[in-house]
């Protein structure tokens, strides 16, 4: 028979290397003359999308468009040391190194316009649709790459460096007291399964994912981060094991370390929840690793409800949904 | 051993060795390394290439097996000027992560495409289903194959 | 304000990968290039008696590296415990042994099939609660001289014996996960030359380029400004090239032979060289009032570290603060342990610690609601943090606590209209 059946699992997830560990990003950064950036990080795209973060950062403060701004990173005799690309910290830790490296440099530029056109404060002068000029009036404005190549031909330029260093403070050893992580990344996943009583085979149908992201630089790839992740969390909870005999791996292969195919992951619907973090860079902080998290729970609260049984040692196979189901009604074997 | 090769058109003779597969020819000896390796046993899928119109995993093909047959790789699926609809539609959806399962799925969609233009969402997941990948959940890249093939008909 | 900054900007790395221009290691190849092979233990336990490269030294090949050859022949994210290449004595099957370097793969191979290493057999641990035993052999006693416990983080908050007086209901279970791999879809893969410089190059797909540069220069003896790694276009990562694979042994193959050499993992090779998710072993005791409330927790939390330290302190030290889930609970009595064994090595991976207690404390709470015969979600909703929560380590959380409106997004498709989700 198969029943069908809804789970829930709320989490959480501390951010940054933590314990009091100096969690430092950096970032140089340079306005060229024709308005264009560059910016050298040592921050690692490894396939999630922090260069294209990176890239928006750079555009939305300097009123460019993210194809105008190229982004630098990896090569260790150009960029600066950012830390590693893990602890679902590109985005905020590197994120706010490049806000404050491009904070920089426009500052310098904005206090050159300032005198350009005889703005009392540097704070007077925006940056917007590739223009420079006073905010409010039109009429004094000009090209950003003509400012910047008029300030270069009198030997002003727009160059920065920037770290950021993430709050951590250690815990004690002897309570665990103290702020190990921040900021903290919040999510929710609901999941509906349906599971077959005679195979113990679980199908999961539906999965919904709302995760607290403080801001969503670039939505899409929130929602790509989301579905990785539950499809990771979903081989977690259902399929994959590396089997060990004697310290020796019995599945050295994608033949037997079985990974969700398309047929195994369901429709996603991803909810994105901003609450703000005033300390991440537009208020945003990372959903990397937190995505793969509630859908663990949801997946097993959810094959409790549909046949009433626990499973409490992942994955759960269906040889152990079948033995927990025949523990449960003796009778029926 | 000598084959015949076509490869994106272009046309090769090659002396190859008895073990040698399709994949360390196309890798190796042609440079075409869009075509990549994920497991050297059929799992993956990111070794895909469309041997006359049929999607087939390199690595699984020996090259003496590949003789005078007609090969795509991702090398010879659109260009920057002229994108192929999947190509597009995977970076407009957003369903390009690490990228390293991408050529073989875009070579698995476009052969899918060829064939059935109007695949409903099922036929494209079991169309994609002999591609992994770790990143993104598949999610968009189905929803990439239906908005291709949406644009495919008209 | 805004005009980028949560708009769905389309990657520029995008087009390059739909067209498979993007380049990740193995597809780098340099003119002369070595074709590198890794020998690996096959033991979990054991004492190297003699390594013998007699028969392997066939045409073609070019260089056999072992412990000998390295500056200094260690590596490691915490503490430098993990050989480059196996000294005395291997700790789990597949520690690198030695290396050999040929004019193709296909020699490599062969040559790697002829060296030949005597083992002497030591006891080894396969289970974490048995490596915690007094009695059990300490695996890397120059760390921990008389036990296998590399770390133990207690977390200690309110008074155990009221929570445990107001809790109307407990619920006490034992939970486990098993060891994962991350199966990124790219298998490791390592280019490294000496430039015209006579700089130490090395083009790897890695999560942290100047970790790896630093690693590198530290084993070959060099200046950090002598050693350049180039990151490559990188297939998938998920913690799993955190910790030095290939890196430093292509590195010296290169200084040694001042030529390029190229090492390719096969999927086989990939899954012994990197590290695994921990598995956890974790005992749960948890207490609710009859309004829900969570009075209670008392948990411990065992890690398999396997066979090297890696990130193992820093996880159970993840996993320890998040044991209470995202609920605030007065009362609590936390135990995180790491141990070493004779297992693969465990280390990062997505989740990082945080991942394992999830099935524990988010099963407890159902089954705490099914106990008081309230509902999953309510249980939750009295429990949840918010802004003002004190956590079981004391930490205040000030502000971007979402964690109600997150439960709240996904209520509708709980309740909803056909299907229940
Ligand atoms: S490499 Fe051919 S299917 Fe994986
Ligand atoms: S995008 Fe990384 S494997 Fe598919």
């Amino acid at each position: 028979m198969k029943k069908r059946g809804v789970g829930i699992g709320c989490t959480w997830y501390g951010t940054g290397y933590g314990n009091g560990f100096p969690d430092v990003s950096s970032a140089f950064l340079e306005i060229h003359d024709d308005g264009s950036a560059t910016v050298l990080t040592g921050a690692i795209d490894v396939g999630q999308g922090s260069s294209t973060v990176y890239a928006q950062i750079v555009a939305e403060e300097l009123g460019l468009k993210p194809e105008d701004i190229t982004v630098v990173t990896g090569d260790t005799d150009v960029a600066p040391d950012s830390g590693t690309t893990a602890a679902t910290r590109q985005t905020y830790n590197t994120g706010n190194a490049v806000l404050r490296a491009v904070r920089q440099a426009k500052g310098k530029l904005q206090a050159y316009a300032a005198r350009t056109f005889s703005c009392t404060t540097p704070e007077g002068i925006e940056l917007k649709d590739g223009y420079i000029g006073v905010k409010g009036d039109p009429s004094r404005r000009m090209p950003l790459g003509e400012m910047v190549s008029t300030a270069r031909l009198q030997g002003e330029r727009f160059i920065s460096a920037e770290s950021f260093t993430a709050q951590t403070t250690p815990v004690n050893m002897e309570n665990g007291q103290g702020a190990p992580y921040w900021p903290y990344a919040f999510g929710c996943q609901a999941a509906e399964v349906e599971v077959d009583t005679e195979t113990g085979i679980v199908r999961v149908l539906k999965i919904v994912a709302a995760h607290d992201v403080g801001k969503a630089i670039n939505p899409t790839q929130v929602e790509g981060q989301i579905a990785g992740g539950v499809a990771q969390g979903l081989g977690y909870a259902l399929l994959e094991q590396v089997e060990l005999k004697e310290g020796k791996i019995q599945n050295p292969a994608l033949s037997s370390y079985l990974i969700p195919t398309a047929l195994d992951v369901p429709e996603i619907e991803s909810i994105i929840i901003e609450e703000t973090e005033s300390s991440g860079p537009y208020g945003a902080k990372g959903l990397g690793e937190p995505a793969m998290l509630p859908v663990v729970a949801a997946v097993i609260n959810a094959i409790d409800d549909a046949v009433g049984v626990r499973i409490t040692s992942l994955p759960a196979t269906p040889e152990k949904i079948l033995a927990a189901l025949a523990e449960k009604e003796p009778e029926r074997r | 051993m000598e084959i015949k090769l076509e490869v994106n058109r272009k046309h090769y003779i090659l002396d190859v060795t008895e073990d040698e597969r399709l994949l360390d020819v196309l890798r190796n000896r042609l440079g075409l390394t869009g075509t990549k390796e994920g497991c050297g046993e059929g799992e993956c899928g990111a070794c895909t290439v469309i041997m006359d119109g049929k999607t087939v995993n390199s690595c699984l093909v020996l090259a003496g097996q590949a003789d005078g047959r007609r090969i795509t790789t991702i090398e010879g699926v659109g260009s920057r000027r002229s994108p192929h609809p999947v190509q597009k539609a995977l970076v407009e959806v957003g369903a390009v992560q690490c990228g390293f399962c991408t050529p073989g799925m875009v070579l698995s969609a476009k052969a899918l495409l060829d064939q059935n233009p109007k695949p409903t969402d099922d036929e494209i997941a079991v169309g994609m289903s002999g591609n992994l990948c770790r990143c993104t959940g598949y999610d968009k890249i189905l929803r990439a194959v239906r908005k291709a093939s949406e644009e495919v008909a008209e | 304000m805004t005009q980028v900054i949560g708009n769905g900007s389309i990657r520029e790395d995008a087009w390059g990968k739909v067209f498979g221009e993007s380049k990740y290691p193995a597809d780098f190849n340099r003119p002369d290039q070595i074709y590198g092979v890794v020998i690996r233990s096959t033991q979990a336990h054991a004492r190297i008696r003699s390594i013998n490269v007699d028969k392997a030294r066939l045409p073609g090949v070019i260089t056999i590296l072992t412990a000998e050859d390295m500056v200094y022949n260690r590596h490691g994210v915490l503490f430098r415990d993990q050989p480059v290449l196996a000294e005395e004595r291997v700790r789990m099957i597949g520690d690198p042994v030695a290396a050999i370097g040929a004019e193709s793969l296909a020699a490599a191979k062969q040559a790697a099939a002829l060296v030949e290493i005597d083992y002497e057999p030591l006891p080894a641990i396969f289970d974490p609660e048995e490596g915690m035993k007094p009695s059990a052999l300490p695996l890397h006693p120059e760390l921990f001289p008389d036990t296998n416990i590399l770390y133990h983080l207690p977390i200690r908050r309110g008074n155990m014996d009221e929570g445990w007086t107001q809790a109307e209901v407990v619920v006490e279970r034992e939970y486990s996960t098993q060891m994962v791999d991350h199966a990124f879809l790219q298998p490791e893969a390592v280019l490294a030359y000496i430039d015209e410089r006579g700089h130490v190059v090395v083009q790897v797909a890695t999560q942290y380029a100047h970790y790896d540069r630093g690693e590198i220069a530290h084993a070959l003896g060099l200046k950090n400004s002598k050693v350049q790694v180039k990151t490559t276009t990188v297939g998938g990562a998920f913690g799993g090239r955190e910790d030095i694979s290939l890196q430093i042994i292509a590195a010296m193959m290169a200084w040694k032979t001042m030529r390029p050499v190229k090492f390719e993992n096969t999927r086989n090779e990939s899954f012994y060289s990197h590290s695994k998710r921990h598995p956890m072993k974790m005992y749960y005791k948890t207490g609710a009032a009859k309004d829900g409330r969570l009075v209670a927790l008392e948990a411990k939390i065992i890690g398999d570290a396997g066979a090297y330290t890696s990130w193992s302190p820093n996880i159970l030290r993840k996993a320890a603060v998040h044991a209470t889930g995202p609920y605030e609970i007065p009362h609590v009595k936390i135990d995180s342990y790491a141990v070493y064994t004779n297992n693969p090595y465990t280390g990062a991976m997505r989740g990082f610690g945080a991942a394992q207690p999830v099935v524990a404390y988010e099963s407890q709470m159902d089954l705490l609601a099914k106990e008081l015969g309230i509902s999953q979600v309510e249980i939750r909703m009295r429990n949840l943090l918010k802004v003002g929560s004190t956590t079981a380590t004391g930490q205040v959380l000030t502000e971007s606590v979402g964690a109600e409106a997150c439960l709240k997004a996904v209520l509708p498709y709980l309740t909803g209209k056909e299907g229940r989700v």
